[in-house]
């Protein structure tokens, strides 16, 4: 007997099928493709296999490559080529932007595969009745929105990534490289056309994307199509926004509130459009919430404080971010009444004189996995934090809003303004530090940006549609050098990861590299 | 009487005297005298002995009866097995080789390859670490693979095992007792091992073990070999003071964090070894029917606290010759049962890395009362997260044991047809099960269980093997073209199915794991076909098709073709006569083999995996278990080689010098590795598929000179030499000459890789920095050759460099013996490979020390105090060092006193005696090259006592 089938729990595609919660389960590695590492939590059995599990996370990786190449943090571990991330000078053989760019082709092949299985064809074969043809239905939205995420963080990291779609069947063939242009269409045709089929706002369960993720990704593509495609496409972020503004979300009373262990339930869950779940006991990966929290607790930090068992001491962030909330570089942070900046000063310098000594820059204490009352997560070892990561939230939209409208694609400056007030009475907890509509501008909203969602992924992509990622900017430690120093605007993209070129002789590497 | 050798007239010891048909018998004693009793008129006495033709004489009320025994043509030239057959030594075209009792190592051998070590060119046995009852690494020719297995096929009296190994073994040759093995047959070349097909490209082992003896008296052997072992070395760190005033002095630090102790971790973990084995053997041959029985007991302790090993096995070897030796059955029968500690090795690396400031125990500890780096917490006191756990600790509060049950047994049925006798059917039924059950233990008071409950695993599996071979064999001398005939042709089916489950903790839950169930199955065809012209032109070929259920069904059948011829030049006019050449023939061959070991079962299928544990979703009020489907190649297919070998074998002056040379050129082909997929076109970043191929060639010179060869003094020598050079040639799907995958994961970060594959290289090479030094010879920190001259050392400046495998490798073993005392000794060498040395650049810079995640300060290597080195530079080729070496593998000297009811012999045995070398580390022997936390081996010395009833 020579053709033999699996006799444990594997399965192949024609007995897994035979089962409807299946699809259910497939949809749901999807999204915990964001989240986690592989099929065993916390670590076991990996979907990537070039690199360290943890590290090899999705959420760890894109934290990474938008955080760490910036302002707003440097990491002091020796681990290969990561010191490079905020020096800025990587190469294409950099591993964790490979691997960032592997995890994002995974995501896509992993959803072109969920499509390949629900197709009308593969229904009427396995005899699949309506009434969960019509649920898969949304389910197969959500994958080609989840697709569209993937998609856009491909085209904002890398601009001209391979491209494969539910018509490529898996195998070794190369793919074919598109282009930041082509991309940008593909992943904007593909979000309208499926927005009709995702649920209203709200009416999605928790941590599903519904319509208001998908106009909040809508927007983010076009506030960044100039870079994309030199387009301008302010006016439809003005439309997607208010969208999404107007869709009944409203801001937590406490800025805290968002990046503790209870942001799914003590109110945050109501600004927070799109999370990447994660649960102490159900959900755990060494990277997510899991690297972000343990890898910023160090020096006198209390792990107490912090709900976990201990910290991994690597994380801080530079002078430049710290400043961003002083009038006068030489104030004391401490001293500052916007309840945002959440910095541990004790014991640790705000300047940094080795990047491997934890003490050196000034730690950030705002992730924690304590609930609003300060007990610690749900899991009693103090491991895996219970904390959402707020991939999309209102604040976010209000500051998308802002910027449309001094960028010029309509909208009211009024109410712009207004937008950015609710944000700032949160911050201070009164009206004293409101602006008026003649301190809205570009330079303003950078800046107001940074305050507002440090370490919360958005900052490279933020620093380059300003022009102030590489030529255009200077911060301890970029370009190697303890005062910064400009680099090559080339950087703006990343390299197409050398193991890849060697493989795939379809692709052409970003000029620069 | 007296038995005597026919051409010398010297007296043979321990020939078997026996009164055929009877189990009444003697063997002859040192002088080669005899008595036999209770003999009667018209009985026949058998006269046999090991290469030497039997004799039979007719008891006529005789009261001595000397005999002259003549050497035995057939013996002499040897008989060699080539997979499903025999051949002759002589009639040998491919590069066999067969090592036999007398050639074995000395000592307490508990692996079985250990007794081969450095005995065979092309065949590096390199030994595991110092845990007892660990097993090595074979390599026949490096290997051919990269991902795949690189060991070769090892078929234990006709049943090839499970190249995959066994699971919860040290060694899953370990379950066959050495002191039952009889030979080792080395199969090296594609002509000789094409006949094992898609298993045959790393080359075969043929195991053969000891089987009764027909018509032999009695007899009852007692062995024992104890031994006691120590550690040679340990690594270098600084000791409390030293480690002491580098705190002090290094700016920003807390002295009073460090304790006022003054601790060898080193000394705390390791200990002294002890081992005993017994073998207990019964042999006799009545009539027809003969037997072989063994037991065996072997333990040893480990050089590292809690480390144990002990083996119990029954062999049974069970022959019956019926039909008038038409028919011959053979059951042979391998039982064992292991018992395992497992010391926790993580200690060896937490010994090098612990405070030496701080005690071994603190009253006041709330881990079991052993110090341990702890904070304060709203609790109470916790340990200290990422700090070093006492080496100490981590050993006693620990327990990880298993027992394996294992059998080998197979039937082997051999009729000679009675109308066609040159028609002989064999058929050899076998199986091969073993199962384990297994568990550890970490209880709450262990800081290193950072949990709130005590943490276990326990688990049990089983792997088993089915085998049935049919084969016909048909041999004849056409008179006619003086032609010897040897055809051969069969079937094999084989079934591999392991199954496993574990329960356990993960965190404070006691989760169930899935079972796993993996099988697999090879059905096979073979075909052999050999023939001897005029005893002097040797031509053979054979041809294997497999079809394996690990591949899609388009490419499930491979083929596998081997030719080979021989002209033996000895027996050609011009030779015949020469008092100088007593041998000399040449042969070269051609075969192709394959690589079955490609990693998993169904490969070719796309599946679908569930997830577990800590891996699900949250869908509003629910947690969704997951559903992956896993990356596939429908393509996929086993590797390929094809290997070219060229041989000499020659005797001079009666075999008194004698050898052979062969060199190969082997070309793998669809070379099976984890290998960067395109990114997109499948469901990993990696995929196992059939890329590119590597190129190897060698040299292999074997030589042996008997030196003395007398009534009282014997003296040999043998030494082997090989070369070897390995080579990947391509390695992609594109043609990117920059492209290479990382390999060979370190110490130090995480992620973080020293060598690499890549066009053009060795699978071992090195990727380094260029270390820049100073005046006076010392690195520079950070100081790298910028190789690109771009003005920044960025990872385009790290280059391949050096390599793991050695440019050569040799063995020398003397034995001698005079009168009743032997002696002897096996050298082992290799040089041009290199070591990565981790342990000193994981830890020999000053930041090991002080730069830690948490109040705790962790040793650090003492070539720190060389270098100065303030952080971490893993990268440089500073720590990539010369590893060539010479060891002493083992000494022996032994003395026989044969008596009159009882033969003993005692000796003493000194094992991994002395190791040359230039490398500073612990043992210039490090597999793969990357020397981090070794498990140090012992050196052992042996006392062995052997009595024969």
């Amino acid at each position: 007997e020579l053709d033999l089938q699996p006799e444990d729990n594997r399965e192949t595609a024609a007995s897994a099928f035979e089962d409807p919660a299946a699809y259910k389960q497939f949809l749901a590695k999807l999204y915990a493709g964001f989240a986690v590492s592989g099929q065993q939590g916390p670590a076991g059995n990996p979907d990537l296999t070039g690199l360290d599990e943890g590290f090899s996370q999705y959420m760890r990786l894109y934290w990474s490559m938008q955080e760490l190449t910036t302002d707003e943090a440097v990491i002091g571990w020796n681990n290969g080529t990561i010191k490079d991330l905020h020096s800025q000078n990587w190469t294409s053989g950099n591993e964790f932007i490979r691997t960032m760019y592997s995890r994002i082709m995974y995501q896509i092949a992993q959803s072109n595969e969920f499509l390949r299985q629900t197709t009308e064809e593969k229904f009427n074969a396995r005899g699949v009745d309506a009434s969960l043809k019509a649920e898969i239905a949304t389910y197969r939205a959500e994958a080609r929105f989840l697709r569209a995420l993937s998609y856009w963080h491909a085209l904002d990291l890398f601009g001209n990534p391979p491209f494969v779609t539910e018509a490529d069947q898996p195998g070794a063939f190369l793919p074919k490289q598109t282009n930041s242009s082509d991309l940008f269409d593909y992943v904007e045709s593909e979000l309208l056309a499926i927005e009709g089929d995702l649920k209203a706002p709200g009416a999605n369960a928790y941590g599903r994307a519904d319509q208001a993720a998908l106009w909040m990704l809508l927007s983010k593509l076009y506030l960044n199509s100039e870079k994309y495609n030199g387009t301008d496409h302010n006016a439809e972020v003005i439309t997607y926004t208010e969208k999404v503004i107007n869709s009944g979300f409203t801001l937590v009373d406490d800025y805290q509130k968002l990046f503790l262990a209870d942001n799914n339930t003590n109110g945050a869950q109501n600004e927070i459009i799109f999370p990447i779940t994660y649960d102490g006991i159900n959900t755990q990966s060494y990277g997510g919430m899991t690297f972000i929290i343990h890898a910023a607790v160090g020096g006198d930090m209390n792990p107490d404080d912090f709900g976990i068992n201990g910290g991994w001491a690597g994380l801080r962030t530079t002078s430049a971010l710290v400043n961003k909330f002083l009038d006068d570089n030489d104030d004391p942070i401490e001293d500052v009444q916007d309840k945002r900046a959440l910095f541990f000063t004790e014991g640790q310098s705000k300047e940094i004189n080795d990047i491997s000594r934890f003490t050196d820059g000034y730690a950030v204490a705002k992730f924690k996995n304590v609930d609003v009352n300060g007990n610690a997560g749900s899991d009693p070892t103090g491991d895996f934090p219970d904390n959402d990561f707020p991939m999309f939230r209102l604040a976010d939209a209000y500051l998308m809003y802002a910027e449309a409208v001094v960028r010029g694609g309509g909208g009211s400056t009024s109410t712009a303004v207004s937008y950015i007030n609710k944000i700032r009475e949160r911050a201070y907890g009164n009206d004293s530090q409101n602006i008026s509509a003649g301190d809205l501008d570009e330079e303003f909203i950078i800046d107001e940006r940074a305050r507002e969602l440090y370490w919360e992924a958005h900052r490279r992509t933020d620093l380059i549609r300003f022009g102030k990622f590489s030529d255009g900017g200077v911060w301890p430690w970029k370009g190697g050098v303890p005062q910064g120093a400009r680099t090559e605007a080339f950087r703006d993209l990343m390299p197409i990861p050398a193991s890849d070129l060697g493989v795939n002789t379809n692709l052409t590497q970003n000029p620069g590299y | 009487g007296n038995v005597t050798e026919s051409a010398t007239g010297l007296p043979i010891p321990g020939v078997n005297v026996i009164v055929k048909g009877t189990s009444n018998g003697t063997t002859t004693d040192f002088d080669g005298n005899y008595t036999l009793k209770d003999v009667k008129n018209e009985d026949v006495i058998v006269y046999s002995f090991l290469g030497f033709a039997s004799q039979e004489i007719p008891f006529e009320g005789q009261s001595t009866i000397d005999v002259r025994l003549d050497e035995d043509q057939a013996t002499l030239d040897e008989v060699v097995l080539i997979g499903y057959g025999a051949t002759s030594e002589q009639d040998a075209t491919g590069a066999v080789e067969k090592i036999s009792t007398e050639q074995f190592n000395q000592g307490a051998v508990v692996a079985p390859e250990q007794l081969i070590s450095g005995k065979s060119a092309g065949v590096q046995i390199t030994p595991g670490g110092g845990a007892p009852g660990q097993g090595g690494t074979i390599r026949i020719r490096g290997g051919a693979s990269l991902s795949a297995s690189n060991d070769p096929l090892i078929v234990v009296d006709g049943v090839p095992l499970d190249q995959r190994g066994v699971q919860g073994s040290r060694n899953a040759l370990n379950s066959i007792n050495p002191n039952e093995i009889e030979d080792f047959t080395i199969l090296k070349d594609a002509a000789a091992t094409s006949i094992y097909g898609s298993r045959a490209s790393n080359g075969v082992i043929l195991i053969t073990t000891k089987k009764g003896k027909k018509d032999s008296p009695f007899q009852f052997t007692y062995d024992v070999k104890a031994s006691v072992g120590n550690i040679t070395e340990k690594v270098d760190v600084l000791n409390a003071d030293e480690f002491r005033e580098l705190i002090e002095n290094a700016p920003g630090t807390n002295p009073s964090l460090l304790g006022e102790s003054n601790t060898d971790w080193q000394d705390e973990i390791y200990k002294t070894s002890v081992g005993a084995i017994h073998n207990l053997t019964a042999t006799q041959g009545i009539g027809n029917f003969y037997y072989r029985a063994n037991f065996n007991h072997t333990s040893e302790t480990g050089v590292l606290k809690g480390d144990f090993y002990e083996r119990n096995a029954f062999n049974i070897a069970l022959n019956q010759d019926l039909l008038d030796n038409h028919l011959k059955l053979s059951l042979t029968s391998k039982n064992s049962l292991d018992k395992n500690e497992f010391a926790d090795q993580g200690a060896i690396g937490s010994a090098v890395g612990f405070d030496p400031t701080q005690p071994i125990y603190d009253p006041n500890s709330p881990f079991g009362g052993y110090f341990e780096f702890t904070r304060q917490t709203n609790g109470g006191i916790t340990q200290q997260n990422l700090a070093t756990r006492n080496p100490v600790a981590l050993l006693e509060q620990f327990d990880n044991g298993n027992q394996t049950r294992r059998s080998i047994t197979n039937l082997n049925t051999e009729y000679k047809f009675h109308w066609l006798p040159e028609l002989k059917a064999v058929v050899s039924a076998g199986f091969d099960y073993a199962e384990v059950r297994g568990g550890n233990f970490r209880p709450l008071a262990s800081a290193a269980n950072t949990s709130n409950i005590d943490q276990f695993q326990n688990y049990s599996g089983f792997n088993r093997n089915y085998l049935l071979d049919t084969y016909l064999n048909y041999k004849k001398e056409i008179n006619l073209f003086e032609t010897e005939v040897d055809l051969t042709a069969g079937h094999s089916y084989q079934e591999f199915y392991s199954y496993s489950n574990s329960i356990g903790t993960q965190q404070d839950q006691v989760v169930d794991f899935p079972e796993s169930i993996n099988r697999n199955t090879l059905e096979s065809y073979f075909a052999r076909a050999s023939f001897d012209i005029n005893d002097k032109y040797l031509i053979s070929g054979s041809f294997r098709a497999d079809g394996s259920s690990r591949v899609a069904p388009q490419n499930r059948w491979g083929y596998f073709p081997a030719a080979s011829i021989g002209w033996k030049l000895h027996n050609e006019a011009f030779l015949a006569d020469s008092k100088f050449v007593t041998k000399l023939k040449i042969r070269g061959g051609y075969g192709e083999t394959g690589n079955y070991e490609i990693g998993r079962n169904y490969g070719y299928l796309g599946l679908y995996s569930p997830s577990q544990g800590g891996a699900r979703y949250q869908f509003g009020n629910e947690f969704v278990s997951t559903l992956r489907p896993e990356e596939y190649d429908e393509d996929l297919k086993w590797e390929s080689l094809i290997n070219y070998n060229a041989g000499l074998d020659f005797g001079f002056f009666s075999n008194r010098i004698s050898g052979s040379v062969d060199a190969y050129y082997r070309e793998t082909k669809d070379l099976i590795a984890t290998v960067p997929v395109p990114a997109g076109a499948n469901l990993s970043d990696q995929l196992l598929t059939n890329v590119g191929t590597t190129v190897s060639r060698g040299i292999e010179v074997g030589l042996s000179g008997e030196i003395a060869r007398s009534e009282n003094f014997n003296w040999e020598l043998n030494y082997n030499i090989s070369f070897q050079d390995r080579e990947i040639t391509q390695l992609t799907l594109g043609d990117n000459p920059d492209f290479f995958i990382p390999q060979g994961g370190i110490g130090g970060g995480v992620g973080n890789t020293i060598q690499l594959w890549k066009e053009g290289y060795d699978p071992t090479t090195f990727f380094v920095f260029r270390q820049v030094y100073n005046d006076a010879g010392q690195p520079i920190e950070g100081a790298y050759v910028d190789v690109n001259g771009d003005n920044q050392i960025t990872e385009a400046d790290r280059q391949p460099y050096k390599k793991a495998t050695p440019d050569y490798f040799m063995g020398l073993t003397n034995t001698m013996n005079y009168k009743n005392l032997d002696f002897s000794f096996t050298f082992r060498g290799s040089f041009g490979n290199y070591i990565y040395n981790n342990t000193q650049s994981s830890g020999g810079f000053i930041e090991a020390a002080t730069n830690t995640p948490s109040d705790y300060y962790a040793n650090v290597n003492a070539n720190v105090l060389e270098t100065g080195f303030q952080n971490a530079q893993y990268f440089s080729d500073y720590y990539l060092r010369g590893a060539d070496f010479v060891k002493l593998d083992n000494v022996s000297l032994g003395y026989t006193i044969p008596g009159d009811a009882v033969d003993f012999r005692a000796s003493l045995t000194a094992s991994n005696v002395l190791t040359i070398t230039n490398y500073e580390g612990l043992d210039p022997e490090v597999f793969g090259g990357i020397d981090n936390n070794f498990y140090p081996r012992s050196r052992r010395f042996v006392l062995g006592l052997n009595f024969i009833f």
